[in-house]
Order: structure tokens, then C-alpha cells, then sequence
């Protein structure tokens, strides 16, 4: 694994064209171009905002701030395996022919999305100011936003080693991007980006049986858990109001969790590694 | 032995053909029992150090094995046993528009060919006017390859390989495509290279461009060195072997 690290680095030139490449290839042509990067989250805030501060209220200060932090590192996790999934099948005519460390592929299509997502918190970061200069009453940001490169850099590790598995099996069996794709979409529904980790806490199947299983199963998905963590380090403890009226009181951060993911994403990463290096020289003589 | 740019030991290759072509999960579960693999040796060991300065034209039959041993020199496929070492730096042409992707413009597949043959992204701006003027192209290149007939494709390709400062060139049968005259820039080219001391290792079917541009011939033969010796040596041998094989047929 050293060796193929020391050629990855020696690639690292060809590395910063690709991601560049994928940066510009994606709004070629395009009158704004790049600047077509920031409409996504620009228009995700405003949608959010519009439906749950107007629509649908459920009491929850600034509540499109806490949706988008959670919802953020999710699209960049989801964006980067699907991307990866399909980026040695469409570079097989030039890997059949040439020479250069495969991983350079689903590397490119990571990298480049974890530009849109950093893109993505700084529109994130302008949505909390407006909110400040409308009411600084109602500004949810705390000192907690110091843990924010740690986080971006465990979801980094995570988005890498799960695509490099998924690349690496995708180039075999296509089967693997459909599942990945309806895996993901199930991801949505299951991590806190629509609702909060309190209702999951305080729900009744939480409470049926004993020690809480649900919750504690519910957090060693490295996906949520990040999610939760994004959230409670940007933005201020929020009371979440429940089904019937009852306030739930703002679960405190554990870091425990936090921990587990960041043991699991490297060894992710590692493994991950591993089997794409075990499988990239069969990739040109796939059937 | 410092002189050894390229050295081949005892190199085996061998492909699995799968006649169920196994491309989803569902395949592979269903054809798991039924599944038909048969190896097909490609390379059944085959050795030779070329030194410094060489330029040593490969030939044989298609199917003997010249492809997938540039190939293997090339790091596209790896050794199913034996070892390559390679010294120097590589610039291989392996077919027609090698590595080219065909949804991109020229222009871009000269800047990323490029780097993958080792520029970084400073060389590979800086050279690349000279690049597309070498390839006589014009505001072609800016086409996107797919549009490109096989002679254009054969000009970017060995515009590209030339201008990288490579020390072994690796050329699979590119010479052939070209015009004339084009043919003609590419000999100067080459020989320019080698007197600069560089090494070639070609690809021809073209019994002249062996004799007269090579000075050492290697005959491929069923996955095996069939012989090794300077061109006068080999190609009566070989082109015998060829004319005996054909009036078999006959």
C-alpha cells in the first residue's frame, strides 16, 4: 500500500487537472459557469426556508439553519458515491490504453464534490448572516463551528473509502450503482435531515423494551451520526416540539459516537483502498 | 547494466474468457455453477533486455502477443508471472489515439495525455501550442475527438508521445496511418529522438520500415520469442515462415 501511495503522489499533477477538469466540464456550456455550483445551495436554502419557517411552522427557530447543516455533508456523501460509481466505467477508454493510478478516478469525482460542499457551507454561512442582520435574536450559530473542519475531514475519509469500494465493485457489477443509488435515497429518510434526533429519542418504539436499542442502533450509522453531529456544533440546543404539544428537551452532543464513525471511516478508507488496488488491474481486462 | 532501459524476465500472461461475461450480480448468480472459464495463455515466457539507444521492432502474426506486450510494459495490464523493469521514462502509443476519450475536445486530450504521460501542468501548457502545431490540426482540435477521422487521431496521439520528454517511446503500428507526408515528419521525428538517444520499441507489419528504421527485431511467435537478432537476421526467417505458413493454407 506504500508503494501505490508514493505513486498516487507522484500523480498528484494529474490529479489537480481532473478535478479541475470535472469542476469545468460539469457547466461547460454554460454563460455563468462555475457560479452554477453555488445555485444549488442557494436555491436548497431558499426552498427550505420558504417551506418550513412559512409553510410548515412547527415552532422551531431558524429551522431551515438546521436542516441545511445536516442536509449538506448527506447531498455531498450521496453526490460523490454516485459520481465514483460511474467514473472508471466512463473512463475505460482511456484506461485501456494508459497508464496512470486508477484511484486518480473516483479520487476526482470525491474531490470535486467536496469543493461544492465547502462552496455549499460558505452559502450556508451567508443564509446564518442574513438571518443575524433580520434578528440577531434569532442567530443560531455557536462557538461549537470550531469542530467544523474535524467533521468536514471525517466526512471526507467516509465519502472516500465508500467510494472507492463502490468504484471498484460498480466496474464489475452495474447491479452495485442502483443499489447504492436506492440505498442512498433510503439514507434520506433515515438520518436526521428532516426531523431531529430528539423525536428519534423520545419516539414510542424507543421506549418499548429495554435500553433504548433503537437509538443506540440509529446512531452507529456513521451517516446520521455525522448528521447529528454537523448540527449540534454549528447551531445552538433547540427545543423540538413533539406530536401532541410535548417540548422535547435538546439532546446533548456525544461524542462517543462521533468517534466510532471517525474509527469506522478510516477503516473504511484502509479497507476500501485495499480492495481497489486488488481489483484496478483487472479493470481493462473486464468482460 | 545501467545501459538495460528495458528488461523482460521469463514473462507470463494469461486472460480468463468467460463465456457468461459476468456483468451484473444476477448473472453471477445464476451462472455461478454453470459459469465457463477457459484460460488463454497470451505470453508464455518471454524475456529480452533492450539497451540504451535501441530501437527494436517487434513483429509476428496478429494474435502472437506484440500487443499485450507493450501493453504489459505500458503498466496497463499486470504480469500474471515474470517481471518487467523499466528504466527510464515512458512514453507509450498503444494503437491509434492512445487513451484518447472521445467526448473530449483535442485540445483537452492533448493537455490530459500529457500529463498522464508525466508533464506536469506547467510543461503541459507550455508545450501544448507546440503540440498542436506538430500535429497540423488547426481549429480541429477543438472538436471533440469523436469527430476526428483515424489519421487525425494518429497525428494528436504521436504529436502528444513526442513532445514529453520521454525517454522510451513504445509505438504499436501508429506509423501506418498517416499520410504521406506526415509519415515522413514522424521517421524525422523518431530518428531526431534517436539520436538524442533515445529508445523505440515499435510495432510494424511493414517489412521496410523494419528493415531500414530498426536495428534489432524481435519475432513473436504462439506467446514465445521465436528469434532475436538484427532485422537482415530475422525478417527473411520470418517472412519464409509467413509464405511456407500461407501456401499451407492454400
Amino acid at each position: 500500500m506504500i508503494d501505490e501511495l508514493k505513486e498516487l503522489w507522484r500523480f498528484r499533477e494529474l490529479l489537480i487537472a481532473m478535478v479541475q477538469r470535472e469542476l469545468r466540464v460539469r457547466y461547460k456550456n454554460s454563460f455563468f459557469g462555475f457560479l452554477w455550483s453555488l445555485a444549488n445551495p442557494i436555491a436548497t436554502t431558499i426552498v427550505m426556508w420558504l417551506v418550513f419557517s412559512k409553510f410548515m411552522d412547527n415552532g422551531v427557530k431558524s429551522y431551515s439553519a438546521y436542516l441545511l447543516a445536516a442536509y449538506l455533508p448527506y447531498l455531498f456523501l450521496q453526490q460523490s458515491i454516485l459520481d465514483s460509481a460511474q467514473s472508471v466505467l466512463m473512463a475505460l477508454p482511456v484506461v485501456r490504453k494508459t497508464y496512470f493510478p486508477r484511484e486518480l478516478l473516483p479520487l476526482t469525482s470525491v474531490i470535486a464534490n467536496f469543493i461544492h460542499l465547502l462552496l455549499g457551507f460558505v452559502v450556508f454561512f451567508v443564509f446564518l448572516l442574513i438571518v443575524y442582520i433580520k434578528d440577531p435574536q434569532e442567530f443560531p450559530l455557536q462557538g461549537g463551528v470550531i469542530y467544523l473542519p474535524f467533521l468536514l475531514l471525517v466526512t471526507l475519509v467516509l465519502a472516500t473509502g465508500l467510494s472507492l469500494y463502490v468504484s471498484a465493485l460498480n466496474t464489475f457489477y452495474e447491479d452495485v450503482k442502483y443499489l447504492v443509488t436506492v440505498g442512498m435515497y433510503l439514507m434520506f429518510f433515515i438520518c436526521p435531515v428532516m426531523y431531529f434526533v430528539e423525536q428519534v429519542a423520545n419516539s414510542s418504539v424507543n421506549h418499548q423494551g429495554k435500553g433504548f436499542w433503537v437509538f443506540k442502533l440509529y446512531n452507529l450509522n456513521p451517516i446520521a451520526t455525522l448528521c447529528i453531529a454537523y448540527r449540534k456544533t454549528l447551531l445552538s440546543p433547540v427545543t423540538v416540539p413533539g406530536r401532541h404539544g410535548e417540548q422535547f428537551a435538546p439532546w446533548p452532543m456525544n461524542w462517543d459516537y462521533v468517534w466510532v464513525t471517525t474509527i469506522f471511516s478510516v477503516f473504511l478508507l484502509i479497507t476500501g483502498y485495499a480492495v481497489f488496488n486488488r481489483m484496478k488491474w483487472r479493470f481493462v481486462e473486464r468482460p | 547494466m545501467s545501459d538495460t532501459v528495458v528488461s523482460v524476465k521469463d514473462l507470463h500472461k494469461e486472460f480468463v474468457i468467460s463465456n457468461t461475461a459476468i456483468g451484473s450480480i444476477k448473472t453471477l448468480l445464476v451462472w455461478w455453477k454453470r459459469r465457463s472459464v477457459k484460460r488463454f495463455q497470451v505470453l508464455k515466457g518471454v524475456s529480452f533486455d533492450i539497451k540504451r539507444g535501441e530501437c527494436v521492432a517487434l513483429v509476428g502474426r496478429n494474435g502472437a502477443g506484440k500487443s499485450t506486450l507493450l501493453s504489459l510494459i505500458a503498466k496497463v495490464y499486470k504480469p500474471t508471472s515474470g517481471t518487467i523493469k523499466v528504466n527510464g521514462r515512458l512514453a507509450p502509443l498503444l494503437e491509434l489515439g492512445a487513451g484518447f476519450h472521445p467526448d473530449l475536445s483535442g485540445a483537452e486530450n492533448v493537455f490530459f495525455n500529457a500529463m498522464i504521460l508525466g508533464l506536469t501542468r506547467k510543461q503541459a501548457r507550455e508545450r501544448f501550442q507546440e503540440i498542436l502545431d506538430f500535429s497540423e490540426l488547426g481549429d480541429h482540435v477543438f472538436a471533440p475527438v469523436r469527430s476526428y477521422s483515424s489519421g487525425m487521431i494518429a497525428r494528436l496521439g504521436f504529436s502528444v508521445a513526442v513532445h514529453v520528454d520521454a525517454e522510451i517511446l513504445i509505438v504499436d503500428e501508429v506509423l501506418a496511418v498517416g499520410d504521406f507526408e506526415f509519415g515522413l515528419k514522424c521517421l524525422q521525428r523518431l530518428k531526431e529522438f534517436r539520436e538524442k538517444g533515445g529508445t523505440i520499441l515499435l510495432v510494424s507489419h511493414q517489412a521496410e520500415t523494419v528493415m531500414t528504421f530498426a536495428d534489432r527485431a524481435i519475432w513473436i511467435q504462439h506467446g514465445e520469442v521465436q528469434m532475436d537478432g538484427t532485422p537482415a537476421e530475422v525478417m527473411p526467417v520470418y517472412k519464409l515462415k509467413s509464405e511456407s505458413d500461407l501456401g499451407r493454407a492454400q
